[in-house]
């Protein structure tokens, strides 16, 4: 536990600590469960060429994927599930399956293929943290996998055309949103008073969602219409994050 | 019927589950299509028919089931199972049940919206770990694609045609893992999410009859599909039926299910 914990993952911007939704996800979940970690923010970096970002480095451990980083932090005592019930263990798992399948293909898209948003946003942002000349090809190759996430997991392969797939991931994510709202309802957390793994993940996908300004917002209207949802990021935002922001 | 048609109805169903065949009742001769029992069908399909004969036993809707070796590129979705209803062709569970709700059968309309929410939450986990783990199993771990999957995939097919038709198929289904982050998972890691998958269920279940306590729904012929094909297909090892074996209230479910629905309603050899 003395061993200092390091975390790569990419920088923040509109108020957040990071727009990446799993960079967010590890370091709302180090914030919750009290884990010291040392954010090394990539603004130079060769390592996010593999695409493994955010990775958790300690003395003997290289740790990537946030499901793994989150574990191992749980090994180290640095558990924000301590409190949770049997059944809320559950349906963390449960709840952490609905986002990845029903949110995570259409807030890919949002970022990285609709490409207004990409071209003017995304791009932009990341290219500038990304030294040349990989700035010209990491950003495209991020685009292509996202693009090809959405395809392979909700696509016919290799026939299905992005346009009909669109109008499928939009409604399924604004139906995920819903019933994240339904689910969270007048309550501070997901479980009781204090957050745990399913708030930190939440947290992780919704937050880029609804701070970053992009030229094309459909789902980014209808999170604003959530203000339950809303409010829950702007306390975690608050309440975790306020500090480290102040000091950059 | 073109096959642009039956897509626009499929997908029609995913979003509102309203159109044209909604005035009609349920017909005699429904019939729900999958590949060959006996020689052709694999693991994961075969759990996706069983959780929607489940699911229309539940609702009380008769249904005939026809095994067609070309039953993949008969649906419009290219899934199997599909439906063939009065002049309509649904595939896929989540369809389905929507179709089966636009004609007045639901089994999930008693629950509040909590509830629906943690029952489509519960269904897409058991999508994300059990069925991606049963698809890991049969066309990624070569043990299990040299003496099973491969010879069974392309059975119905003379040669070379079989043997395009497997690779063909392990190709897609790697590049699908590769895109999740499933690609560099090992056979152990794997189990691993079976069991972790197996006892969120396990803990959901407690010791109620069905998760949503008296009366069965969708979610209810989702696991039962999957679990007890998982319990009954003879594989290259016993190593992922032992991880739905360590709970025993999953089998106790499974037992209830097979008796409630399948043996007493004279189906047997499920």
């Amino acid at each position: 536990m003395a061993a200092p914990l390091e975390l790569s993952c990419w920088g923040g911007g509109w108020g957040l600590p990071s727009v990446h939704s799993e960079s967010l996800v590890v370091m709302a979940y180090a914030k919750f469960s009290g884990a010291p970690l040392k954010v090394n923010v990539i603004d130079n970096t060769w390592r996010g060429s593999r695409g493994d970002v955010p990775i958790l480095t300690t003395e003997d451990n290289i740790v990537s994927q946030p499901a793994k980083i989150l574990n191992f932090l749980r090994k180290q005592k640095y558990n924000a599930d301590y409190e949770l019930s049997a059944k809320q263990g559950a349906d963390t798992l449960a709840y952490i399956a609905l986002i990845e399948e029903k949110l995570l293909p259409a807030v890919l898209h949002t970022f990285w293929v609709e490409s207004d948003n990409y071209l003017t946003v995304t791009k932009p942002w990341f290219a500038s943290r990304i030294p040349f000349p990989l700035s010209l090809i990491l950003p495209g190759r991020m685009s292509k996998g996202a693009l090809n996430r959405i395809l392979l997991t909700r696509g016919e392969p290799p026939l299905y055309h992005l346009r009909e797939v669109e109008a499928q991931i939009y409604r399924d994510a604004k139906e995920c949103l819903n019933l994240l709202s339904n689910r969270l309802g007048k309550s501070q957390f997901f479980f009781g008073d204090t957050p745990s793994t399913l708030d930190a993940y939440v947290f992780g996908f919704l937050a880029p969602l609804y701070k970053v300004r992009f030229p094309k917002v459909q789902l980014q209207e209808h999170l604003k219409q959530l203000s339950n949802l809303c409010r829950f990021c702007d306390d975690i935002l608050n309440s975790y994050f306020r500090l480290s922001l102040g000091d950059g | 019927m073109s096959k642009e048609t039956v897509t626009r109805i499929n997908s029609n169903y995913q979003q509102n589950g309203v159109s044209d065949g909604a005035a009609e009742p349920w017909p005699e001769n429904a019939t729900l299509y999958q590949q060959l029992k006996g020689e052709q069908i694999l693991l994961s399909d075969n759990a996706a028919s069983l959780a929607v004969q489940a699911f229309l036993q539940m609702c009380n809707l008769p249904i005939k089931v026809v095994c067609r070796a070309n039953a993949e590129y008969m649906s419009p979705s290219g899934k199997v199972p599909f439906i063939h209803v009065g002049n309509q062709v649904v595939s896929e569970l989540g369809p389905i049940v929507q179709f089966v709700k636009a004609k007045g059968h639901s089994l999930s309309d008693g629950l509040d919206e909590v509830q629906k929410a943690e029952m489509k939450a519960y269904m897409e986990l058991v999508n994300n770990m059990l069925l991606t783990a049963e698809l890991y199993l049969q066309w990624c771990d070569e043990a299990t694609v040299g003496e099973i999957t491969h010879a069974r995939y392309g059975s119905p097919y003379p040669w070379p045609l079989n043997h395009i038709l497997a690779y063909q198929k392990q190709w897609e289904v790697k590049r699908k893992m590769k895109a999740i982050g499933w690609g560099n998972k090992t056979l152990d890691q794997v189990l691993e999410d079976v069991d972790q998958c197996c006892q969120a269920l396990s803990q959901r279940l407690g010791t109620q009859p069905y998760f949503f306590n008296k009366q069965p729904t969708e979610l209810d012929a989702l696991v039962f599909g999957h679990l007890y094909t998982i319990l009954t297909t003879q594989l290259t090892n016993d190593e992922l039926s032992e991880k739905v074996k360590n709970y025993s209230n999953l089998l106790a479910f499974c037992r209830r299910i097979e008796q409630h629905y399948f043996e007493d309603r004279g189906k047997v050899g499920v």
